[in-house]
C-alpha cells in the first residue's frame, strides 16, 4: 500500500479536499506540497529574468528573494516528508508542470502562464499567493482547494490528528541522516531546519506559511520573530507593492493598498515574451540559435532538479550544488531573452525568446547520469564547505 | 540601526563618547559602548550612501565602469573630503611625482591609500584576518629591531577572539595553530575555512620542498597554510563550545548577503557583501549611538588640566563643494579613530597629545613586492581571477632567527592573476588586439582577433601566477606625517605631508622574498616574468636599485604606527589602551597605535586593540559618573558619632 504512492509525482492528480487520514496520505499531501512550492518557481524567475539589466532594482531584488525564499520551503517540506519517512520524488518530468497551467488547491479556474515581468506578472504572482484571508472572510462558498495557506492548513491539522492517533515516534519515523540542515542554505529569510519532531516540524510549516502570507493578518513575514532577522513583508504583500508602485508604511494594513513611498517600476524595462513559446516552435524557425540556448537552459534546469533530488533522497550535502546551477541557469538567461524571438511575426510583436522550462524523461535520466559523478568527487562526508575545485560543473 | 544624522541635530550636545570616524575601530567601539548604554556621537568626515542598498548598487556600477580597478574604485568621489588615491602617483626620470591628497616628501613614495567615506578603509580591505605571533609583540627585544609592544600576546588573544566574532572568521584554528599562534586547543572560528582556490592546490604540489633565502642563509621548508578570512563561509557547529554561529547578512537588504560565491573583486568591493564591513557593526548600534556623516572634525579642543573638552567640526552639503560650517560638540571622553595618518594630522593640527615628539612618526606599511609568472603550458590552466584576492600563503618566512638578518615577509598566493602587477585580465586584450599601435603608431601586425584572440586570452591569463610579498617595516622616527599650512585641503584644513622611505633591512627582506618566490617558480616548473627595471628612461613606482639589482615595491594599505603605544609618555603617543598619555581622556585608536606590525594584515589587531580600549573607555566613563562619598559610610559616621 506505501509503496504505491510513496515518492510518486502528483503532478495534476491533487488530493482531494479533506484531512490526511494516513500515513501514505500525509505523505501524498507533502509531495503535493513539495510540487506547489516548485511550482511557484518558474513564472517567478521568469519575471526576473525578463527585467532589463540594470533597470527595476527593487523589483528584481524583490522577486529574488522570493524566488530564494520559495526554495528554502521546497527543502523545508522536503525535510518533512523525509521525517515522515517519506521519499521526496523532484527529478521527474511531470514534477514540472507545463506552464499555462491551472493554479494549484484552487477550485478557480485560473491559469498560470510564465510572464514577463509586467502588471499582469504581478497579478498572477498575487492570485498565487493570496492569503487565506486577506479579504476578511475565507472563500468558503465554492468547494475544493481556495488557497496554498488553506491546503498546508490541512496538513498542520492532518499531522496533529496522527500524532495523537498514532503517537510522535511513529509519525516521525524517517532516518534523520536524510535531513538537509543549515550548513550551505543561505542568502534567504529564514534558515533550513532539520524535521526530526512534532515541535519542528510544526515551526518549519510556521515558516513556509508566514513568509509566504503574512503573520496573524498583518502584512510582515514572522523571520524577525523566528530567526532574529529584520522584520520585512510577507510575499503577497511584496507583489502588491510592486504592482502599485508604492511600498508599504510600517502601519498599513492587509486590507488596504500601501501608502508609503514610491517604488521606481518601469513596466516598459522588460523583455515581452511569449507565454506559449516552446522548444518545438524554437526547432521549426530558421535560425536555430535560439532553440539551442532554450535546450541549453532546460537541461541546466533538469540537472538542478538531479541535485535537488540527490539531496533530497539520503545525501543532504548535495543541495550546495543548488548555488552554482542557479548560476549558471542565471548566466543561460542572460543569454536567451535579449535576444528577437527566432519567429519573425513574433519579433515583429515585440517578442523576446524565453526560457520555457519543458523538461522531458530523457532530459532526467541524462541528468542524473552527469550530476551523480559529480557529486561523488566532491567528497561530502565531512562538514566543512563543500570544495568544488577539480569539479566540473558543467 | 544606524540612521545617519546631520551637523545640526549634534551640534552642542554633550555625550559620553564622542568618536571621531565610522570605520573599523570607531565602530566597533561605538557599538560596545552603545551597548553598555552611554550616548554616543560617531562623527564621520565622508558620505554615508554605502550605508544604503542604493549606495551599494551604484558602488557596484561605479566599479564596474572604472578604468583602473583600484581600491577606491567604487566610490564616490568626494571633493570635499578627498581620500588618497594610488593613482595619484605617477612614476618619473628622476623618481616619482604626487598630484593627489598628500604632500610627499620621502625618498620614496608612500603608495598606499584609505576611504574616507562610512565603513572608511573598512569597506575596500582585503578581509585577511591573521593574529599577530607572539615574537612580533617583541621585536627589539628578540631581533633588536623596531619597537616592542607594552603589552604581549596572551594579553591580546582574549580579544582576538572576541574580534573573530565581531567579524564572523572563516578559518582553519589548527593551522595557525601548527604556526605557532597559540589558541585555546578547543578553539574553532565561527566558520569553516574558504574552499582554498585551484592555484592553492596547484602550489600545495610542492608542500615538503626546501627553498633557500640568500640573505639570511637559511632554508625554508614550503607548506601552503590557508589563511583566515573576515567573510562569510560555512558556519562551523563546533565554534564556541557547540554554541555554532549564524553568519550576518547584507545590510541595506533584508535577507540578502551570500556567503563567498567567488566574485574576485573583494578589494574594492564585495557585491554579494560576503565580505565583512564596518558597516555591520553599525547595524549593531543602539539606540543611544548616533552617527552623523559629512561631518568633518577639525580640532580636538583642549580644556583645563590636559582634559579634553570636546571637538570642533564643520558639515558640508555637497561632496562636490567646500561650503561648509563649523559646529561644536561636547563630551567627556573623545576617541579619535579616523586612520593612522589621519589621526596624526588631526593631533597635530589641534597642537595636542605631542609632549613625547613621536606624534605622526613611525609611519609604516608592509611594502609589498609583487612578481609574476606563467604556469607550464602542459599542465593546463590554474584558474585565477576566481575567489577571494588570495586563499592562502607561505608563512614559514615570518619567523624564526633569520628575523635578526633581513625583514620577515609573508608570501600571499595571489588569485587574481597578473592583475596588480600588470593590470591584467584589461591588459592582456589591448596588447593581443594591439590597441594603440606601435611606437610609430602604425597597426600591430601581430594582433589577433575573434576564435584567435579568444585562444591565446584563455591561454595567457589561465596560466597566470602571482605572488605578494608582504615585507615587515620596522617603525622608524623618521618616516612620518606632518602639517605645513601652506599645504591645505579646499575647505582650509592642513593636507598629511609624508615623509618615507625603506631601511636596509627591509630592503634585504625584500630581496630575500623576491628570490625565495624565483625559487618556488622554479619548483612549480613557472615560467618567471617579473620585471622591475626601468623601460625607456622610466621606472617603475616604488622603484629603488640595490646591490646591484632592480627592484619596485607596492603599498599594502596597511598605514600603521603614527601615534605608537608604549611604556613611557616620553618616547611614546598612547598606552596600551590606546589612551593618549598627555590627556586622560582623550583615545587616539586605530593602527596608528601600533608599535610594530609584523607580518599580519594589521586589520584584526586593530579590532582587538579597539574591543579592548571599549572596555577601558567604559571603565573610566563609569568612574567619571562614580558619585563622591561625601558623608562617608554609616560605618565612618559611627566611628564619627563615638568621638573618634
Amino acid at each position: 500500500m506505501e509503496n504505491e504512492t510513496d515518492g510518486v509525482v502528483l503532478g495534476d492528480g491533487e488530493p482531494p479536499f479533506q484531512l490526511p487520514k494516513t500515513m501514505p496520505e500525509l505523505r501524498r499531501y507533502l509531495q503535493g506540497a513539495l510540487e506547489i512550492e516548485h511550482f511557484t518557481i518558474p513564472p517567478y524567475l521568469t519575471a526576473m529574468y525578463t527585467i532589463r539589466a540594470g533597470t527595476n532594482e527593487v523589483a528584481y531584488y524583490t522577486i529574488r528573494g522570493i524566488v530564494v525564499e520559495e526554495m528554502l520551503h521546497m527543502t523545508l517540506v522536503a525535510n518533512l516528508l523525509n521525517a515522515v519517512g517519506g521519499r521526496p520524488r523532484v527529478a521527474h518530468p511531470d514534477f514540472v508542470r507545463g506552464y499555462p497551467t491551472k493554479l494549484p488547491y484552487s477550485a478557480l479556474d485560473e491559469k498560470i502562464p510564465l510572464q514577463h515581468f509586467s502588471p499582469d506578472a504581478m497579478r498572477t504572482f498575487l492570485l498565487i499567493e493570496r492569503p487565506e484571508r486577506v479579504d476578511g472572510i475565507p472563500i468558503q462558498r465554492i468547494p475544493g482547494w481556495t488557497s496554498i495557506g488553506q491546503f498546508y492548513d490541512f496538513i498542520r491539522t492532518g499531522l496533529l490528528e496522527l500524532v495523537d492517533r498514532l503517537g510522535e515516534n511513529t509519525v516521525f519515523c524517517g532516518n534523520s541522516e536524510r535531513q538537509v540542515g543549515p550548513e550551505d542554505f543561505y542568502n534567504s529569510g529564514g534558515e533550513v531546519l532539520r524535521v526530526t519532531d512534532l515541535r519542528s516540524a510544526l515551526l518549519a510549516l510556521r515558516v513556509v506559511i508566514d513568509q509566504g502570507e503574512g503573520l496573524n493578518g498583518s502584512i510582515f513575514d514572522g523571520d524577525d520573530q523566528l530567526f532574529g532577522e529584520q522584520r520585512q513583508v510577507a510575499h503577497y504583500f511584496r507583489f502588491k507593492e510592486i504592482l502599485a508602485e508604492c511600498a508599504y508604511d510600517p502601519h498599513d494594513t492587509p486590507h488596504a493598498p500601501p501608502t508609503g513611498p514610491e517604488i521606481d517600476v518601469r513596466w516598459e524595462d522588460a523583455y515581452r515574451i511569449d507565454p506559449d513559446a516552446s522548444v518545438a516552435d524554437y526547432a521549426r524557425c530558421s535560425d536555430t540559435a535560439v532553440y539551442k540556448h532554450a535546450v541549453a537552459f532546460n537541461e541546466a534546469y533538469a540537472e538542478l532538479l538531479a541535485y535537488l533530488d540527490t539531496a533530497f533522497n539520503g545525501t543532504p550535502r548535495a543541495v550546495i550544488f543548488g548555488v552554482p546551477a542557479m548560476l549558471r541557469l542565471r548566466d543561460l538567461a542572460e543569454r536567451l531573452y535579449r535576444n528577437p524571438h527566432p519567429d519573425p511575426d513574433k519579433a515583429s510583436q515585440g517578442y523576446f525568446a524565453s526560457a520555457t522550462f519543458e523538461i522531458d524523461q530523457q532530459q532526467i535520466n541524462h541528468a542524473l547520469d552527469i550530476v551523480s559523478p559529480r557529486i561523488q568527487v566532491a567528497r561530502l562526508n565531512t562538514e566543512e564547505p563543500v570544495n568544488f575545485t577539480g569539479v566540473a560543473l558543467w | 540601526m544606524a540612521s545617519a544624522v546631520n551637523a545640526t541635530i549634534a551640534h552642542r550636545r554633550h555625550y559620553d563618547v564622542i568618536i571621531v570616524g565610522a570605520g573599523i575601530a570607531g565602530s566597533l567601539i561605538a557599538k560596545g559602548l552603545g551597548q553598555q548604554g552611554w550616548q554616543v556621537l560617531v562623527l564621520e568626515a565622508g558620505t554615508g550612501s554605502l550605508q544604503t542598498w542604493e549606495g551599494h548598487l551604484h558602488a557596484i556600477d561605479t566599479f564596474r565602469s572604472a578604468v583602473a580597478k583600484t581600491p577606491n574604485a567604487a566610490f564616490p568621489h568626494n571633493v570635499a573630503v578627498p581620500s588618497p588615491d594610488v593613482l595619484d602617483l605617477t612614476p618619473t626620470r628622476s623618481g616619482f611625482t604626487t598630484n593627489g591628497y598628500f604632500i610627499q616628501r620621502g625618498e620614496l613614495p608612500y603608495s598606499s591609500d584609505y576611504l574616507r567615506a562610512v565603513g572608511g578603509s573598512g569597506m575596500h580591505w582585503t578581509g585577511l584576518c591573521l593574529r599577530m605571533h607572539p615574537d612580533d609583540f617583541a621585536v627589539r627585544t628578540r631581533y633588536g629591531y623596531g619597537r616592542d609592544w607594552p603589552i604581549g600576546y596572551r594579553d591580546l588573544e582574549p580579544y582576538y577572539v572576541a574580534a573573530e566574532r565581531e567579524i564572523g572568521v572563516s578559518g582553519d584554528a589548527q593551522e595557525q595553530w601548527e604556526l605557532g599562534i597559540p589558541s585555546d586547543p578547543d578553539y574553532f572560528y565561527p566558520m569553516h575555512k574558504i574552499p582554498p582556490s585551484y592555484i592553492d592546490e596547484v602550489c600545495r604540489g610542492i608542500d615538503g620542498r626546501t627553498v633557500t633565502d640568500p640573505v639570511a642563509n637559511e632554508k625554508f621548508t614550503l607548506k601552503v597554510i590557508s589563511t583566515p578570512q573576515g567573510r562569510n563561509s560555512t558556519p562551523d557547529p563546533r565554534y564556541r563550545h557547540g554554541a555554532g554561529y549564524r553568519p550576518q547578512g547584507a545590510v541595506g537588504l533584508p535577507k540578502y548577503g551570500q556567503r563567498c560565491v567567488g566574485n574576485a573583486s573583494c578589494v574594492p568591493f564585495c557585491p554579494a557583501q560576503a565580505k565583512w564591513t564596518p558597516l555591520r557593526a553599525q547595524a549593531q548600534f543602539s539606540r543611544s549611538v548616533t552617527l552623523a556623516t559629512h561631518c568633518l572634525v577639525t580640532r580636538v579642543i583642549g580644556g583645563v588640566n590636559g582634559r579634553i573638552k570636546g571637538v570642533e567640526y564643520r558639515t558640508y552639503e555637497d561632496p562636490a563643494s567646500a561650503a561648509s560650517q563649523p559646529y561644536q560638540a561636547e563630551a567627556d571622553i573623545v576617541v579619535a579613530t579616523a586612520h593612522a595618518i589621519e589621526n596624526a594630522r588631526l593631533l597635530l593640527a589641534s597642537g595636542l597629545a605631542n609632549v613625547s615628539g613621536e606624534l605622526g612618526c613611525n609611519l609604516m606599511d608592509h611594502p609589498t613586492i609583487l612578481t609574476w609568472a606563467l604556469s607550464p603550458p602542459g599542465n593546463g590552466p590554474i584558474g585565477p581571477f576566481r575567489g577571494p584576492g588570495t586563499t592562502s600563503g607561505w608563512e614559514a618566512f615570518r619567523f624564526g632567527d633569520a628575523r635578526r638578518t633581513r625583514a620577515p615577509f609573508r608570501i600571499e598566493i595571489g588569485n587574481w592573476g597578473w592583475g596588480w602587477a600588470t593590470g591584467a585580465p584589461m591588459s592582456n586584450v589591448g596588447t593581443a588586439l594591439g590597441v594603440g599601435g606601435d611606437q610609430k603608431g602604425n597597426i600591430v601586425p601581430t594582433a589577433v582577433f575573434g576564435a584567435r584572440l579568444r585562444q591565446t586570452l584563455g591561454d595567457q591569463i589561465g596560466r597566470q601566477l602571482q605572488l605578494q610579498l608582504a615585507v615587515e617595516q620596522p617603525a622608524d622616527h623618521n618616516n612620518r606625517v606632518t602639517i605645513d599650512n601652506q599645504y591645505r585641503d579646499v575647505m582650509g584644513n592642513p593636507r598629511p605631508i609624508l615623509t618615507y622611505n625603506l631601511t636596509d633591512y627591509v630592503k634585504d627582506g625584500l630581496v630575500a622574498a623576491r628570490c625565495v618566490a624565483s625559487a618556488i617558480y622554479d619548483l612549480l616548473k613557472a615560467q618567471e616574468h617579473t620585471d622591475h627595471s626601468p623601460r625607456d628612461g622610466v621606472a617603475p613606482l616604488g622603484y629603488f636599485r640595490y646591490r646591484d639589482h632592480d627592484y619596485a615595491y607596492k603599498g599594502a594599505g596597511h598605514g600603521a604606527g603614527t601615534h605608537v603605544m608604549g611604556t613611557n609618555p616620553k618616547d611614546s603617543v598612547v598606552d596600551s589602551f590606546q589612551r593618549c598619555w598627555d590627556h586622560p581622556n582623550l583615545y587616539a585608536a586605530g593602527c596608528g597605535s601600533l608599535p610594530s606590525i609584523g607580518t599580519s594584515n594589521p586589520s584584526l589587531t586593530m579590532a582587538a586593540l579597539a574591543l579592548r580600549s571599549a572596555e577601558q573607555i567604559h571603565r573610566d566613563l563609569v568612574e567619571l559618573h562614580r558619585p563622591v562619598q561625601l558623608r562617608g559610610g554609616r560605618e565612618t559616621l559611627s566611628k564619627v558619632g563615638n568621638g573618634e
